[in-house]
């Protein structure tokens, strides 16, 4: 169990109570902190009692003594040092704090309660002698103890929310979350840097207990509790319905109103699903909210980045709608970024003619390098859409690496399987991203083994595979494999047949096309078929048959560069490693 | 014969015997061997454990070759091991028989010894029904390695089926009843609410008063079970339970919230030492929210104000022609082990018995970490920690693949030891 408040107390005393350390102590003490720090814990306990022998009331030397004990178990030796301490005049902060402490760690009992009782008789009204006994309870995990501690500081404190911190804490450690929620709203009205704990602690709830920590939540008036119900239901796995309960409950000031949807997309970023779709869709929904309640260059930015977040959601409406706001990508002087998101979005919704225009109005505007970049993106834009000529029109005087990659699949949509393995290989296999000079690796493969200069069925089939006609595509695919001997592209056909009826879910048509690859006349292409075909049967539940497949593939095939992969398969097959 | 004269006995022959002579079982025939390399160039340790167990289980005789290349494996050249071997992707090697001589030349002449395995142990797992099998490092290397086990738990240790099996598992198995000691400070947690659901039912439904008593009860049945013959691992908590509860017999050592009772605060002085396996004199713990038993735990890794740093332990040298049940226990490509924590992580040196081996400990320090010791006709290995692949594992951590520890030194101490009771006549008295 944590003990966020007794940190803060200890740091806060050290940093009171250092200035009070006068000069002709300063050796000893510096002393001890440098063997602290080199872990010779005895030497420096040593080096901070020479100083308390001079000085009882050091309070640096007391507490340096104390950090030097406690990792020594030798706690019990503080008690003398502690009280001498009190009586030379020591900060109470200090002094009783450090008593509390140690009587905890070697024995709470009568003891304990008197240094607290002393405490609190010397600080009417202050919570922190309460606040330290109770810290020592949680740590020893004793939480009767907490509780009754916690108990006896509100009667006598006369403040139901006295030690609302600890209170959670202790609330949530027996399982009482709705409890823990209560007790969390106090402590954040009391300070709102208490909301990153609440969450953190209130996060783990069981999915059970969560409707009514909600409820509570949402039953307090003050807004926080609301604010931090969403910021939970977006953990929890809805942030859109997390950020519609923060939006429901801003102030009416703008600034403020700002600082909180800040702190919801802080959290919307830390949450384990920041990069799933409706993680995406709330932060953009988040950014659109903060770019109305702000002007200028911020509510400008705010909507870039908003319109960013749809376009990764998928939802290009809004992503136009953004940007349309912010009028990026039309003005001559837009940033490079700006026309960039617009140009995604208007690729993504299949809208070549308005990205090129786009792209073209900013010209003047964005880097050369940029420039070519988008440009080759409109370029394949077109060449989806089947408008190959206008495509490789957009990149006729593109000769960078990058420019021969998208022409070789440009070539490649045409049917023309020569130019675009002359193209695709002379791109090498370091250009574009990792996936890129993966696909296109792929892609050589298949092309070298068909030895034909043209196949404009194959070029159709993988233009319907662009325009996401994957039943086309797959009948094309299949129709000219039945054109190819097995070992000049038939059965590497086949297995992309497979694999995009994989990617459909039609797993008996992917079964079907794999078994139909794996032929020993083409062992170049048999390897990766048994391979999908092992991994398949696995995920079908159909182990024997996978074991058996795989078990085939690693013996037959020893030498390919599959073997690691297919063994394992194997081993996810057998049980015998967890499932990934 | 006692267990350890036999192997002594019949380790020597095997290792002085003229390659010609040799006894038919011990690979005495002509024609090639598999040879597999446990040192750094086997490409998978923990798979080669299996492809051992395999061949004991297909009636191959086995040489396990002590200090040989890390403990290597040789066994006549057969195509089922050859196939198990190009599936798991474990090294071979295929020596002719003039190499083998000069092998076994080599064994004579230095501290190494060929160690004849006989047949495959009958392994059992004791866990409850419902334990995640990541969660035991056993389970996962017998898994990964491919040696076949099965699970028991309370009712069939209760009913004797022990005696039915070779080798006996415990993981973190708290015999002490006392839930891991995590009751208050895990309160609510549904594994936790289960998990004392789950015993308190089988306590009833066995006819006993209550968790605890239960448990040592169980902890007696598998203390008789080694006492007969039989061969026990243990690791993490279940070492240091086992033995409280054989101590502990008629001494209330279980918090209130097990057993209704406080325990006794005069336990450690009226515990049954003569009763436990690997300890004795050990302070017991008595706070019920403090989750620890006793100091037989050298790192106390739950209770913050006396948690030791981990190190790195070291694996002792034994005499492979003198001393073959230990140093098959600790045959490794690596001497020194990063260390790894467990509910109980190490074994204080103040705490064992006089005559326990230590089979590694970390040098300097207080506590040894790998411990054997005989018990009637069987004997016991105790060792400390969880995972040794996971030195801070938490609960509800992703589980290990060991197919990204396929070295695994700390791992291959366990296979170790499901491999040790092959080297040995069956003597259960059942």
């Amino acid at each position: 169990m944590r003990r966020l408040p007794g940190a803060i107390t200890l740091l806060a005393a050290i940093t009171v109570t250092g200035a009070r350390t006068t000069r002709a102590q300063q050796p000893a003490l510096a002393r001890g902190l440098d063997l602290e720090r080199q872990g010779s814990f005895a030497a420096a306990a040593d080096a901070y009692r020479s100083v308390l022998a001079a000085h009882a009331a050091d309070p640096a030397a007391l507490l340096g003594l104390e950090r030097a004990l406690v990792p020594l178990n030798r706690s019990g030796e503080l008690l003398a040092p502690a009280r001498a301490a009190i009586a030379a005049g020591v900060s109470p902060a200090v002094g009783y704090a450090v008593l509390v402490r140690t009587w905890s760690a070697v024995g709470p009992g009568d003891s304990l309660r008197a240094a607290v009782e002393h405490w609190a008789a010397l600080a009417p009204g202050d919570e922190a002698p309460y606040r330290e006994w109770v810290g020592a309870a949680i740590g020893r995990g004793d939480r009767a103890a907490a509780q009754a501690a916690i108990s006896l500081a509100r009667r006598r404190l006369g403040r139901a929310d006295a030690l609302a911190p600890e209170a959670a804490q202790v609330a949530v450690a027996e399982g009482s979350w709705t409890t823990g929620a209560v007790e969390w709203i106090a402590a954040i009205r009391q300070m709102s840097g208490f909301r990153f704990a609440a969450l953190a602690m209130l996060s783990p709830a069981p999915e059970r207990a969560r409707p009514d920590i909600l409820r509570q939540l949402e039953q307090d008036g003050s807004g926080e509790g609301r604010r931090l119900a969403g910021t939970l239901v977006a953990r929890w796995g809805d942030p859109v319905g997390g950020f519609r309960l923060v939006a429901s409950s801003l102030p009416t000031e703008n600034g403020e109103a700002v600082e909180r949807l800040n702190q919801f997309l802080e959290a919307l970023q830390l949450s384990p699903a920041a990069a799933a779709t409706p993680a995406r869709q709330a932060r953009g929904m988040t950014l659109e909210a903060i770019a109305a309640r702000t002007s200028g260059a911020a509510a400008a930015r705010a909507r870039m980045l908003a319109a960013q977040a749809y376009a990764d959601a998928g939802d290009a409406e809004a992503a136009r709608r953004m940007f349309d706001g912010a009028g990026a990508g039309r003005e001559p002087a837009a940033p490079a970024s700006a026309v960039g998101t617009a140009v995604s979005v208007l690729l993504g919704e299949g809208r070549a003619d308005e990205a090129e225009r786009r792209l073209q109005a900013a010209r003047a505007g964005v880097p050369p390098e940029e420039y070519a970049s988008l440009a080759r993106r409109v370029a394949w834009g077109w060449a989806r859409r089947g408008e190959l000529s206008r495509a490789e029109s957009m990149i006729a005087a593109d000769s960078t690496v990058e420019g021969l990659a998208v022409a070789g699949r440009i070539a490649l949509l045409r049917g023309d399987i020569r130019g675009a393995t002359a193209r695709l290989r002379a791109a090498g296999p370091y250009t574009g991203t990792r996936e890129e000079a993966s696909a296109r690796a792929s892609l050589l493969a298949l092309l070298q083994r068909i030895e034909a200069d043209s196949a404009p069925a194959i070029g159709a089939a993988f233009l319907a595979l662009e325009k996401g006609d994957s039943t086309a595509a797959v009948a094309g695919f299949v129709g000219a494999a039945g054109k190819l001997p097995p070992d000049r592209g038939g059965a590497e056909l086949r297995l992309l047949a497979g694999r995009i009826e994989l990617a459909r879910g039609r797993l008996p048509d992917a079964e079907r096309l794999f078994r139909a690859a794996d032929q020993e006349a083409a062992p170049a292409t048999a390897p990766a078929a048994e391979l999908e075909l092992g991994r398949l049967l696995v995920s079908l539940g159909r182990r024997d048959e996978a074991v058996s497949t795989l078990e085939h593939m690693i013996l037959t095939y020893s030498t390919s560069a599959l073997v690691p992969q297919a063994r394992r398969a194997l081993d996810e097959a057998r049980g015998a490693v967890p499932r990934t | 014969m006692k267990r350890r004269d036999f192997v002594r006995a019949a380790a020597g022959a095997a290792a002085l015997a003229p390659l010609g002579r040799l006894p038919r079982f011990l690979g005495g025939r002509a024609g090639p061997w598999i040879l597999v390399p446990m040192d750094d160039a086997q490409s998978d340790h923990l798979k080669a454990y299996g492809l051992a167990y395999r061949a004991l289980e297909r009636g191959v005789r086995v040489e396990w070759l002590i200090n040989y290349r890390g403990g290597s494996f040789l066994l006549p050249a057969e195509s089922a091991a050859a196939r198990d071997a190009a599936l798991n992707g474990i090294s071979t090697e295929a020596p002719d028989d003039g190499r083998v001589t000069r092998i076994r030349g080599e064994i004579q002449q230095g501290n190494m010894d060929a160690v004849p395995l006989e047949k495959a142990p009958k392994v059992a797992v004791y866990a409850p029904p419902n334990a995640a099998p990541w969660d035991d490092a056993v389970t996962m290397a017998l898994d990964y390695a491919g040696v076949k086990y099965e699970k028991v738990w309370d009712p069939e240790v209760v009913a004797g089926k022990l005696p039915t099996f070779d080798w006996l598992h415990l993981h973190h198995e708290d015999f002490t009843g006392q839930y891991s000691k995590f009751v208050l400070n895990y309160a609510g947690a549904p594994w936790l609410s289960e998990m004392i659901q789950r015993n308190t039912a089988m306590a009833k439904q066995l006819g006993f008063a209550n968790v605890p008593a239960e448990k040592r009860a169980v902890a007696q049945r598998i203390s008789g079970f080694v006492e007969r013959g039989g061969f026990l691992f243990a690791m993490c908590t279940a070492t240091e339970t086992l033995d409280l509860a054989l101590a502990s017999d008629g001494v209330d050592i279980a918090a209130a919230y097990a057993d209704g009772t406080p325990m006794d605060p005069d336990a450690a002085a009226k515990m049954h030492w003569d009763r436990a396996l690997a300890f004795q004199h050990a302070q017991l713990e008595l706070s019920p929210t403090t989750p620890s038993y006793s100091d037989i735990d050298g790192h106390q890794v739950n209770a913050p104000d006396r948690r030791q740093p981990l190190g790195s332990f070291t694996l002792f040298g034994f005499s492979a022609k003198i001393d073959p049940v230990a140093s098959m226990l600790v045959q490794n490509h690596r001497q020194v082990i990063p260390d790894f924590y467990g509910l109980t992580t190490s074994f204080t040196r103040r705490t064992l018995k006089p005559a326990v081996t230590v089979l590694a400990d970390e040098p300097g320090a207080p506590w040894t970490k790998y411990i054997h010791g005989e018990h009637g006709q069987g004997t016991w290995t105790f060792f400390g920690g969880h995972d040794p692949e996971d030195p801070q594992h938490q609960i509800g951590d992703a589980p290990t693949d060991l197919s990204l520890h396929p070295h695994s030194p700390g791992y291959r101490l366990i296979l170790n030891n499901v491999l040790f009771p092959a080297a040995k006549k069956k003597e259960l008295k059942t």
